[in-house]
Protein backbone atom coordinates (compact mmCIF):
# COMPACT_ATOMS: atom_id res chain seq x y z
CA UNK A 1 0.00 0.00 0.00
CA UNK A 2 2.77 2.89 0.98
CA UNK A 3 4.52 1.68 -2.06
CA UNK A 4 1.08 3.29 -3.80
CA UNK A 5 1.54 6.44 -1.83
CA UNK A 6 5.15 6.35 -2.86
CA UNK A 7 3.66 6.11 -6.95
CA UNK A 8 1.19 8.92 -5.99
CA UNK A 9 3.85 10.89 -5.05
CA UNK A 10 5.33 11.15 -8.45
CA UNK A 11 2.25 10.56 -10.62
CA UNK A 12 0.58 13.47 -9.12
CA UNK A 13 3.05 16.30 -9.66
CA UNK A 14 3.32 14.64 -13.00
CA UNK A 15 -0.48 14.93 -14.51
CA UNK A 16 -0.25 18.47 -12.64
CA UNK A 17 2.94 19.10 -15.50
CA UNK A 18 0.56 17.34 -18.38
CA UNK A 19 -2.69 20.05 -17.35
CA UNK A 20 -0.14 22.95 -17.27
CA UNK A 21 1.20 22.52 -20.37
CA UNK A 22 -1.75 21.44 -22.28
CA UNK A 23 -4.41 23.90 -23.60
CA UNK A 24 -6.60 23.14 -21.21
CA UNK A 25 -4.65 24.38 -17.79
CA UNK A 26 -4.60 28.37 -18.85
CA UNK A 27 -7.95 28.27 -15.93
CA UNK A 28 -5.59 26.71 -13.17
CA UNK A 29 -2.71 28.87 -14.02
CA UNK A 30 -5.00 31.83 -13.82
CA UNK A 31 -6.16 30.98 -10.56
CA UNK A 32 -2.92 30.06 -9.53
CA UNK A 33 -0.88 33.03 -11.14
CA UNK A 34 -1.59 36.03 -8.39
CA UNK A 35 0.61 33.50 -5.93
CA UNK A 36 3.05 32.25 -8.77
CA UNK A 37 3.75 35.31 -11.75
CA UNK A 38 5.29 33.27 -14.35
CA UNK A 39 2.03 31.43 -14.59
CA UNK A 40 0.35 34.73 -15.85
CA UNK A 41 1.95 34.12 -19.03
CA UNK A 42 1.37 30.63 -21.59
CA UNK A 43 5.11 30.31 -21.76
CA UNK A 44 5.47 30.29 -18.31
CA UNK A 45 2.82 28.42 -17.71
CA UNK A 46 4.39 25.52 -20.44
CA UNK A 47 7.78 26.12 -18.58
CA UNK A 48 6.76 25.52 -15.35
CA UNK A 49 4.59 22.70 -16.27
CA UNK A 50 7.42 21.62 -18.31
CA UNK A 51 10.01 21.73 -15.38
CA UNK A 52 7.31 19.63 -12.93
CA UNK A 53 7.08 16.83 -15.58
CA UNK A 54 10.85 16.55 -16.36
CA UNK A 55 12.10 16.94 -12.05
CA UNK A 56 9.72 14.12 -11.28
CA UNK A 57 10.41 12.13 -14.28
CA UNK A 58 13.83 12.22 -13.00
CA UNK A 59 13.01 11.30 -10.10
CA UNK A 60 10.95 8.50 -10.59
CA UNK A 61 14.12 7.41 -13.14
CA UNK A 62 16.02 7.54 -9.77
CA UNK A 63 13.76 5.40 -7.94
CA UNK A 64 13.36 2.37 -10.69
CA UNK A 65 17.17 2.82 -10.75
CA UNK A 66 17.24 2.27 -7.06
CA UNK A 67 14.40 -0.31 -6.89
CA UNK A 68 16.55 -2.01 -10.09
CA UNK A 69 19.88 -2.06 -7.18
CA UNK A 70 17.63 -3.13 -4.00
CA UNK A 71 16.63 -6.24 -6.22
CA UNK A 72 19.82 -7.26 -7.28
CA UNK A 73 20.97 -7.31 -3.49
CA UNK A 74 18.66 -10.05 -2.73
CA UNK A 75 15.82 -7.58 -2.04
CA UNK A 76 12.08 -7.02 -3.00
CA UNK A 77 10.22 -3.76 -3.06
CA UNK A 78 6.87 -4.25 -4.67
CA UNK A 79 6.43 -7.51 -5.37
CA UNK A 80 2.80 -8.63 -5.89
CA UNK A 81 0.56 -11.49 -7.14
CA UNK A 82 -1.51 -8.96 -9.21
CA UNK A 83 -0.68 -7.61 -12.49
CA UNK A 84 0.98 -4.56 -10.67
CA UNK A 85 4.56 -6.01 -9.97
CA UNK A 86 7.39 -3.62 -10.35
CA UNK A 87 9.66 -6.30 -9.09
CA UNK A 88 8.81 -8.74 -11.83
CA UNK A 89 10.23 -6.10 -14.21
CA UNK A 90 12.63 -4.08 -12.60
CA UNK A 91 14.22 -7.03 -10.74
CA UNK A 92 14.39 -8.94 -14.63
CA UNK A 93 18.02 -8.97 -15.42
CA UNK A 94 17.64 -9.45 -18.97
CA UNK A 95 14.47 -6.88 -19.42
CA UNK A 96 15.76 -3.92 -16.98
CA UNK A 97 18.75 -3.21 -19.21
CA UNK A 98 18.82 -1.78 -22.56
CA UNK A 99 19.78 -4.41 -25.35
CA UNK A 100 22.55 -2.38 -26.92
CA UNK A 101 24.61 -1.42 -24.55
CA UNK A 102 23.10 -3.09 -21.39
CA UNK A 103 22.52 0.39 -19.08
CA UNK A 104 19.81 0.44 -16.77
CA UNK A 105 16.45 1.60 -17.76
CA UNK A 106 16.47 3.71 -14.53
CA UNK A 107 19.91 5.24 -15.37
CA UNK A 108 19.26 6.15 -19.18
CA UNK A 109 15.93 7.56 -17.75
CA UNK A 110 18.08 9.83 -15.13
CA UNK A 111 20.12 10.99 -17.77
CA UNK A 112 17.55 11.92 -20.08
CA UNK A 113 15.60 14.01 -17.91
CA UNK A 114 18.26 15.63 -16.42
CA UNK A 115 19.35 16.97 -19.80
CA UNK A 116 15.59 18.10 -20.48
CA UNK A 117 15.57 19.96 -16.95
CA UNK A 118 18.43 21.68 -18.08
CA UNK A 119 17.63 22.63 -21.59
CA UNK A 120 13.91 23.48 -19.37
CA UNK A 121 15.50 25.82 -17.17
CA UNK A 122 17.74 27.30 -20.09
CA UNK A 123 14.76 28.02 -21.99
CA UNK A 124 12.96 29.37 -18.96
CA UNK A 125 15.82 31.55 -17.45
CA UNK A 126 16.67 33.40 -21.12
CA UNK A 127 13.16 32.61 -23.31
CA UNK A 128 15.18 34.59 -26.06
CA UNK A 129 19.00 33.34 -26.11
CA UNK A 130 20.42 32.00 -28.91
CA UNK A 131 19.86 28.35 -27.14
CA UNK A 132 16.26 28.45 -27.14
CA UNK A 133 15.04 27.25 -30.42
CA UNK A 134 17.69 24.99 -30.50
CA UNK A 135 16.78 23.14 -27.19
CA UNK A 136 13.04 23.55 -27.70
CA UNK A 137 13.76 21.51 -31.71
CA UNK A 138 16.30 18.98 -29.56
CA UNK A 139 13.55 18.52 -26.50
CA UNK A 140 10.57 17.38 -28.72
CA UNK A 141 12.99 15.21 -30.76
CA UNK A 142 14.65 13.84 -27.58
CA UNK A 143 11.05 13.11 -26.10
CA UNK A 144 9.60 11.59 -29.55
CA UNK A 145 12.53 9.10 -29.71
CA UNK A 146 11.68 8.41 -26.38
CA UNK A 147 8.17 7.28 -27.73
CA UNK A 148 9.74 4.29 -29.20
CA UNK A 149 11.72 3.15 -26.24
CA UNK A 150 8.26 3.39 -24.33
CA UNK A 151 6.69 1.30 -27.28
CA UNK A 152 9.39 -1.41 -26.42
CA UNK A 153 9.13 -1.38 -22.86
CA UNK A 154 5.44 -1.89 -22.99
CA UNK A 155 6.06 -4.95 -25.01
CA UNK A 156 8.15 -5.87 -22.26
CA UNK A 157 5.17 -5.58 -20.05
CA UNK A 158 2.46 -7.28 -22.27
CA UNK A 159 5.30 -9.88 -22.19
CA UNK A 160 5.41 -10.47 -18.68
CA UNK A 161 2.19 -9.99 -18.01
CA UNK A 162 2.78 -7.49 -15.33
CA UNK A 163 2.59 -3.47 -15.21
CA UNK A 164 5.57 -1.49 -13.70
CA UNK A 165 3.12 1.38 -12.20
CA UNK A 166 6.72 3.68 -11.59
CA UNK A 167 7.61 2.84 -15.49
CA UNK A 168 4.43 3.68 -16.34
CA UNK A 169 5.15 7.46 -14.53
CA UNK A 170 8.26 7.76 -16.27
CA UNK A 171 6.19 7.35 -19.34
CA UNK A 172 4.03 9.45 -19.16
CA UNK A 173 6.30 12.00 -17.91
CA UNK A 174 7.98 11.74 -21.39
CA UNK A 175 4.63 12.09 -23.42
CA UNK A 176 4.09 14.76 -20.81
CA UNK A 177 7.00 16.74 -21.69
CA UNK A 178 6.67 15.91 -25.57
CA UNK A 179 3.47 17.81 -25.56
CA UNK A 180 5.05 20.63 -23.43
CA UNK A 181 8.07 21.33 -26.20
CA UNK A 182 5.52 20.82 -29.45
CA UNK A 183 3.44 23.27 -27.83
CA UNK A 184 6.47 25.84 -26.54
CA UNK A 185 7.60 25.06 -30.52
CA UNK A 186 3.81 26.39 -31.63
CA UNK A 187 4.29 29.41 -29.54
CA UNK A 188 7.66 30.16 -30.46
CA UNK A 189 6.96 30.79 -33.31
CA UNK A 190 4.50 33.01 -32.73
CA UNK A 191 6.50 36.25 -31.75
CA UNK A 192 3.65 38.45 -29.88
CA UNK A 193 2.56 35.39 -27.95
CA UNK A 194 6.28 34.24 -26.77
CA UNK A 195 6.98 37.60 -25.63
CA UNK A 196 3.91 38.40 -23.53
CA UNK A 197 4.77 39.89 -20.51
CA UNK A 198 2.98 38.67 -17.22
CA UNK A 199 0.21 40.85 -16.56
CA UNK A 200 0.44 42.94 -13.24
CA UNK B 1 47.30 45.09 -26.36
CA UNK B 2 43.51 44.63 -26.86
CA UNK B 3 41.89 41.43 -25.06
CA UNK B 4 40.42 38.76 -27.81
CA UNK B 5 37.68 37.83 -24.96
CA UNK B 6 34.25 37.29 -26.43
CA UNK B 7 31.30 37.84 -24.55
CA UNK B 8 28.24 35.35 -24.09
CA UNK B 9 25.03 36.52 -23.08
CA UNK B 10 23.62 33.42 -22.65
CA UNK B 11 26.66 32.13 -20.82
CA UNK B 12 24.98 33.04 -17.27
CA UNK B 13 21.65 31.13 -17.90
CA UNK B 14 23.41 27.92 -19.34
CA UNK B 15 26.00 28.05 -16.81
CA UNK B 16 23.19 28.31 -13.99
CA UNK B 17 21.15 25.34 -15.42
CA UNK B 18 23.97 23.04 -16.07
CA UNK B 19 25.36 23.75 -11.87
CA UNK B 20 21.63 22.89 -11.06
CA UNK B 21 21.40 19.81 -13.26
CA UNK B 22 24.41 18.52 -12.49
CA UNK B 23 24.11 18.78 -8.70
CA UNK B 24 20.72 17.28 -8.10
CA UNK B 25 22.19 14.22 -10.64
CA UNK B 26 25.15 13.71 -8.34
CA UNK B 27 22.65 14.10 -5.25
CA UNK B 28 20.50 11.25 -6.91
CA UNK B 29 23.21 8.87 -7.38
CA UNK B 30 25.07 9.65 -4.47
CA UNK B 31 22.01 8.58 -2.63
CA UNK B 32 21.06 5.95 -4.29
CA UNK B 33 25.23 4.60 -4.36
CA UNK B 34 25.25 4.71 -0.51
CA UNK B 35 21.42 2.94 -0.35
CA UNK B 36 21.88 0.30 -2.56
CA UNK B 37 24.65 -2.36 -2.92
CA UNK B 38 23.96 -3.93 -6.20
CA UNK B 39 24.96 -7.90 -6.61
CA UNK B 40 26.69 -8.30 -10.76
CA UNK B 41 25.57 -11.36 -12.32
CA UNK B 42 27.89 -13.77 -13.00
CA UNK B 43 29.50 -16.85 -12.38
CA UNK B 44 32.22 -15.96 -9.88
CA UNK B 45 32.04 -16.24 -6.08
CA UNK B 46 29.56 -13.90 -4.06
CA UNK B 47 27.94 -13.48 -7.81
CA UNK B 48 24.50 -13.90 -8.57
CA UNK B 49 23.81 -17.13 -10.59
CA UNK B 50 22.25 -16.47 -14.11
CA UNK B 51 19.30 -17.78 -15.09
CA UNK B 52 19.47 -21.29 -16.82
CA UNK B 53 16.23 -21.76 -18.99
CA UNK B 54 14.97 -24.87 -21.43
CA UNK B 55 13.33 -28.12 -20.62
CA UNK B 56 14.59 -30.32 -18.18
CA UNK B 57 13.61 -34.30 -17.75
CA UNK B 58 12.52 -35.33 -14.30
CA UNK B 59 12.32 -38.70 -15.15
CA UNK B 60 8.71 -38.57 -16.67
CA UNK B 61 8.66 -36.15 -19.03
CA UNK B 62 10.16 -32.98 -20.35
CA UNK B 63 9.01 -29.76 -18.97
CA UNK B 64 9.91 -26.05 -19.05
CA UNK B 65 12.72 -25.53 -15.88
CA UNK B 66 11.94 -22.74 -13.39
CA UNK B 67 15.90 -22.20 -12.20
CA UNK B 68 14.22 -19.15 -9.88
CA UNK B 69 12.33 -21.54 -8.32
CA UNK B 70 15.21 -23.05 -6.55
CA UNK B 71 16.13 -19.55 -4.64
CA UNK B 72 14.79 -17.20 -1.66
CA UNK B 73 16.11 -13.72 -2.68
CA UNK B 74 15.69 -13.02 0.73
CA UNK B 75 17.38 -15.67 2.70
CA UNK B 76 19.68 -15.07 5.55
CA UNK B 77 22.28 -17.35 6.22
CA UNK B 78 20.49 -17.35 10.28
CA UNK B 79 18.36 -19.91 8.25
CA UNK B 80 20.33 -23.01 8.33
CA UNK B 81 17.37 -25.33 6.81
CA UNK B 82 16.85 -23.48 3.62
CA UNK B 83 18.12 -25.70 0.55
CA UNK B 84 21.30 -25.49 -1.40
CA UNK B 85 21.70 -26.01 -5.15
CA UNK B 86 24.46 -27.90 -6.72
CA UNK B 87 24.70 -27.68 -10.49
CA UNK B 88 26.70 -29.93 -13.13
CA UNK B 89 27.48 -28.41 -16.31
CA UNK B 90 28.07 -31.47 -18.55
CA UNK B 91 28.14 -33.34 -22.03
CA UNK B 92 26.83 -36.73 -21.89
CA UNK B 93 29.93 -37.99 -24.28
CA UNK B 94 32.77 -36.10 -22.31
CA UNK B 95 34.81 -39.06 -20.52
CA UNK B 96 35.28 -36.99 -17.42
CA UNK B 97 31.61 -36.71 -17.09
CA UNK B 98 31.07 -40.12 -17.56
CA UNK B 99 33.69 -41.00 -14.59
CA UNK B 100 32.03 -38.87 -12.17
CA UNK B 101 28.49 -39.07 -12.58
CA UNK B 102 28.48 -42.01 -9.99
CA UNK B 103 30.16 -39.79 -7.54
CA UNK B 104 27.48 -36.88 -8.47
CA UNK B 105 24.96 -39.24 -7.85
CA UNK B 106 26.11 -40.65 -4.83
CA UNK B 107 26.13 -36.73 -3.58
CA UNK B 108 22.87 -35.99 -4.41
CA UNK B 109 21.60 -39.36 -2.30
CA UNK B 110 23.98 -38.10 0.34
CA UNK B 111 23.00 -34.41 0.68
CA UNK B 112 19.43 -34.95 0.70
CA UNK B 113 17.01 -34.35 3.28
CA UNK B 114 16.04 -37.60 2.84
CA UNK B 115 19.25 -38.87 4.59
CA UNK B 116 18.86 -39.27 8.62
CA UNK B 117 22.62 -39.19 8.53
CA UNK B 118 23.13 -36.24 7.06
CA UNK B 119 22.87 -32.93 9.37
CA UNK B 120 22.94 -30.01 7.05
CA UNK B 121 20.41 -28.60 4.49
CA UNK B 122 19.05 -30.16 1.83
CA UNK B 123 21.13 -29.83 -1.42
CA UNK B 124 18.96 -30.11 -4.74
CA UNK B 125 21.18 -31.48 -7.70
CA UNK B 126 20.96 -30.28 -10.74
CA UNK B 127 22.90 -31.34 -14.17
CA UNK B 128 22.62 -28.97 -17.60
CA UNK B 129 23.41 -31.31 -20.43
CA UNK B 130 25.00 -29.57 -23.63
CA UNK B 131 26.70 -30.99 -26.71
CA UNK B 132 30.32 -29.91 -26.90
CA UNK B 133 31.35 -28.60 -30.57
CA UNK B 134 33.35 -31.79 -30.69
CA UNK B 135 33.46 -34.95 -33.67
CA UNK B 136 31.49 -37.99 -32.10
CA UNK B 137 29.76 -35.83 -29.48
CA UNK B 138 26.22 -35.60 -30.67
CA UNK B 139 23.54 -35.68 -28.34
CA UNK B 140 19.77 -35.89 -28.06
CA UNK B 141 17.23 -35.85 -25.13
CA UNK B 142 17.08 -39.26 -25.79
CA UNK B 143 20.68 -39.68 -25.07
CA UNK B 144 20.42 -37.21 -21.80
CA UNK B 145 17.56 -39.54 -20.34
CA UNK B 146 19.41 -42.94 -20.80
CA UNK B 147 22.57 -41.43 -19.29
CA UNK B 148 20.15 -40.26 -16.60
CA UNK B 149 18.79 -43.98 -16.01
CA UNK B 150 22.27 -45.48 -16.68
CA UNK B 151 23.61 -43.92 -13.90
CA UNK B 152 20.16 -43.68 -11.38
CA UNK B 153 19.83 -40.15 -11.56
CA UNK B 154 17.18 -39.00 -9.82
CA UNK B 155 17.51 -35.39 -10.20
CA UNK B 156 16.41 -32.85 -13.43
CA UNK B 157 18.05 -33.04 -16.11
CA UNK B 158 18.21 -29.90 -18.01
CA UNK B 159 18.65 -29.47 -22.19
CA UNK B 160 20.94 -27.52 -23.01
CA UNK B 161 21.89 -28.87 -26.24
CA UNK B 162 22.27 -25.93 -28.13
CA UNK B 163 24.83 -24.87 -25.10
CA UNK B 164 22.64 -21.65 -24.88
CA UNK B 165 23.00 -21.76 -21.07
CA UNK B 166 27.06 -22.87 -21.41
CA UNK B 167 27.14 -20.06 -23.21
CA UNK B 168 25.49 -17.37 -20.72
CA UNK B 169 27.25 -19.16 -17.85
CA UNK B 170 30.82 -19.20 -19.42
CA UNK B 171 31.84 -22.69 -18.94
CA UNK B 172 34.88 -23.33 -19.98
CA UNK B 173 35.05 -27.20 -20.20
CA UNK B 174 32.70 -30.28 -18.85
CA UNK B 175 32.60 -31.23 -16.28
CA UNK B 176 31.79 -28.05 -14.45
CA UNK B 177 30.08 -27.69 -11.30
CA UNK B 178 28.39 -24.80 -8.93
CA UNK B 179 27.47 -24.83 -5.32
CA UNK B 180 24.51 -21.80 -5.03
CA UNK B 181 23.45 -20.52 -1.74
CA UNK B 182 19.75 -20.61 -1.79
CA UNK B 183 19.62 -16.83 -2.33
CA UNK B 184 20.93 -17.82 -5.55
CA UNK B 185 24.44 -16.69 -4.73
CA UNK B 186 27.36 -18.78 -6.24
CA UNK B 187 29.38 -19.83 -2.96
CA UNK B 188 32.12 -22.18 -5.06
CA UNK B 189 33.40 -22.99 -8.45
CA UNK B 190 35.16 -26.39 -9.20
CA UNK B 191 37.27 -24.02 -11.44
CA UNK B 192 40.66 -23.66 -9.83
CA UNK B 193 38.95 -25.03 -6.88
CA UNK B 194 41.65 -27.33 -4.48
CA UNK B 195 38.50 -29.34 -3.19
CA UNK B 196 36.11 -31.02 -4.84
CA UNK B 197 31.71 -30.60 -4.83
CA UNK B 198 31.12 -32.63 -2.07
CA UNK B 199 34.44 -31.18 0.12
CA UNK B 200 32.71 -27.52 -0.42
CA UNK B 201 29.63 -29.07 0.55
CA UNK B 202 30.58 -30.13 3.89
CA UNK B 203 32.46 -26.97 4.05
CA UNK B 204 30.14 -24.29 3.50
CA UNK B 205 26.76 -25.71 4.59
CA UNK B 206 25.34 -25.01 7.91
CA UNK B 207 25.46 -28.09 9.67
CA UNK B 208 23.83 -29.24 13.22
CA UNK B 209 26.82 -30.09 14.47
CA UNK B 210 28.83 -26.96 13.41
Amino acid sequence: MSSYFLIAGYMIPTLFGLLLVSPFGRSTADSLSSRFEILSTVRGQITAGLQLIVFFGFAVSAQTFWISSKISEGGNFCSASNVFSCDDLLGNNELNVDPLFGFSWGLIGMFVFAFLLFMVLVIKNEPNGQYTERFINLGALITGVGILTIMLLISYEMKEGKICLYCTTAHIANISALVGFLRLRKLYDDNSAWNEKPSK
Amino acid sequence: MKGNLTRDINAGAVGSAALSVTSLFFIAIMIIAFTANPVAIGTNVGQRAPDIEGKAFNGTSWETFDFESYFDPTWEPSNTSAQWVAIEFMDTDCPFCQSSASDYGQWANTYSANNPNWNGPHVNFLASATELSIQGHDSSRAEIQDFRSDNNHNFPYIDDIDQDNMKEWGIPATPTYFLIQPDGIIAWVSDDANDDLEQAIVRLTPQESA
